[in-house]
């Protein structure tokens, strides 16, 4: 696989906007190690056959030639987040995708990250028309199956079919999806926008405890509320779990109120989300309760 | 500052699902899916995402501990061996060896439940051989 990745010649981008290959890239890498403009590098190594996050720092220089795209899709922003709450003025330089770089934009926005510490170089995202070649391993969700389709939802469908069910079906439905859940986490552990350090998800008064599924609805609908304005689509959760709930569609719907009530398309711009108030500007108006 | 991922196989049950590790300056600190491992694609179940914990926490036994006097006592390796060789055989002698079962472990590999049978059959010579995994 290295040896195939190699021969690609798409071009990635920096952030000073010099598109490279993958050899310039690992130059550019060792060129900001070596120059202190950042202290490590966040990307990928084959390691046992597997593409795997690999730090590159001073000390291991020479790997950088080992440095590659990697087609597994981790989210090394939170990685990079974790490293910052430890050594707060750190310089990390990272290897980012699409969603990648909508996960930095929200990070940015709520402090846990630091723009000015933050170097990235692009990489090729999903395929699309308009470009053929991919590195992502991000495929479609895959196919459902019958079963799936007569009781449960289409993790492929659009917010709008899945409201096309009438209301009673509905629930129904997501109740299906819901009771598979085996409440591992996941979701949560693996999104990189959630980084809060108490989640309201392991409050024994919000949500019973003792039970599996856990208490549904209520399990995955708190979670879906504090999605709004952070999920950056990325679909991380949905591949993380284990029973296959489409909890990207139900992060979308929410997503889209957030964009119908506030104008705010997530992850898009590190600028203010309007449920964030401890930036520079406040542009909610209270109301009377 | 020195940061690693390493890869590893979950040890709670038998599915045995890839897992990174997640060290910084030498700190055990997170557990993450292997997304590429042909077992777990990626997923794992809630024991799998704290497995971190069970090598970091503060209740982890780190010697043998042998029980005198009602206490249990920090022990050597070689004396804790010793007692539990020469209790074994006290009872074999005592009781023969169907008086004892070996329960071997789904967070063991293959080859060291192997072992363990070989070692009831062979060594003590009972088949009462069980596995936790029906217990
Ligand atoms: S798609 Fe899932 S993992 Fe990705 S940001 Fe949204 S909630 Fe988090
Ligand atoms: S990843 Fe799936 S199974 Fe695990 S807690 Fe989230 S919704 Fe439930
Ligand atoms: S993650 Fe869960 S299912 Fe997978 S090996 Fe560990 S305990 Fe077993």
């Amino acid at each position: 696989m290295e040896e195939q990745m190699k021969k690609w010649l798409e071009p990635f981008s920096t952030t000073d906007g010099k598109p490279s290959t993958l050899a310039t890239m690992q130059e550019q890498v060792k060129e900001w190690i070596d120059q202190d403009k950042i202290d490590v590098f966040l990307g990928y190594k084959m390691v046992q056959g597997h593409p795997l996050p690999h730090f590159f720092t001073k000390s291991n220089l020479g790997e950088v030639d080992e440095l590659i795209s990697g087609q597994a899709r981790y989210s090394l922003e939170k990685i990079a987040t974790k490293i910052a709450a430890e050594t707060p003025d750190i310089k990390i330089g990272l290897m980012v995708r699409d969603c990648n770089q909508r996960a930095l934009n929200v990070l940015y926005v709520w402090n846990q990250l630091n723009p000015e510490n933050v170097e990235t170089i692009h990489l090729n995202c999903c395929p699309s028309k308009l470009k053929k070649h991919a590195d992502c391993s991000y495929l479609e969700p895959e196919k459902a199956a019958v079963y799936k389709k007569k009781v449960g939802i289409d993790n492929n469908m659009d917010v709008e079919d899945a409201e096309a069910f009438n209301m009673e079906q509905r629930f129904q439905r997501w109740m299906y999806e819901f009771s598979k859940c085996i409440k591992c986490y996941g979701c949560r552990d693996i999104c990189p926008v959630c980084f809060c350090k108490e989640c309201s998800l392991e409050h024994p008064e919000l949500i019973a405890t003792g039970t599996l599924p856990p208490e549904i609805p209520i399990f995955h609908l708190v979670r879906a509320v504090h999605m709004g304005g952070r999920c950056i689509d990325c679909g991380l959760c949905e591949d993380a779990c284990p029973v296959d709930i489409p909890l990207r569609l139900l992060y979308r719907k929410v997503n889209a109120t957030v964009q119908d009530e506030f104008g705010y398309e997530t992850g898009t711009h590190a600028g203010q989300s309007p449920f964030n108030l401890l930036g520079d500007e406040v542009t909610l108006e209270p109301k009377p309760l | 500052m020195d940061y690693k991922i390493i890869p590893s196989v979950c040890s709670y049950c038998g599915t045995g699902c890839g897992v990174l590790f997640q060290v910084m300056d030498g700190k055990l600190t997170d557990t993450l899916p292997m997304k590429t491992h042909p077992v777990n694609e990626g997923k794992l179940c809630i024991k799998g995402w704290n497995l971190h914990e069970h090598v970091v926490s503060d209740k982890r036994l780190t010697t043998p501990l042998i029980k005198k006097n009602g206490e249990f006592q920090n022990a050597s390796w070689d004396e804790a061996i010793q007692t539990a060789a020469e209790k074994l055989k006290g009872i074999v002698k005592a009781h023969g060896p169907d008086s004892v079962g070996i329960l071997t472990s789904a967070k063991i590999t293959n080859e060291e439940n192997y072992l363990a049978q070989k070692f009831a059959r062979a060594v003590i010579g009972t088949n009462n051989v069980d596995h936790c995994a029906r217990l």
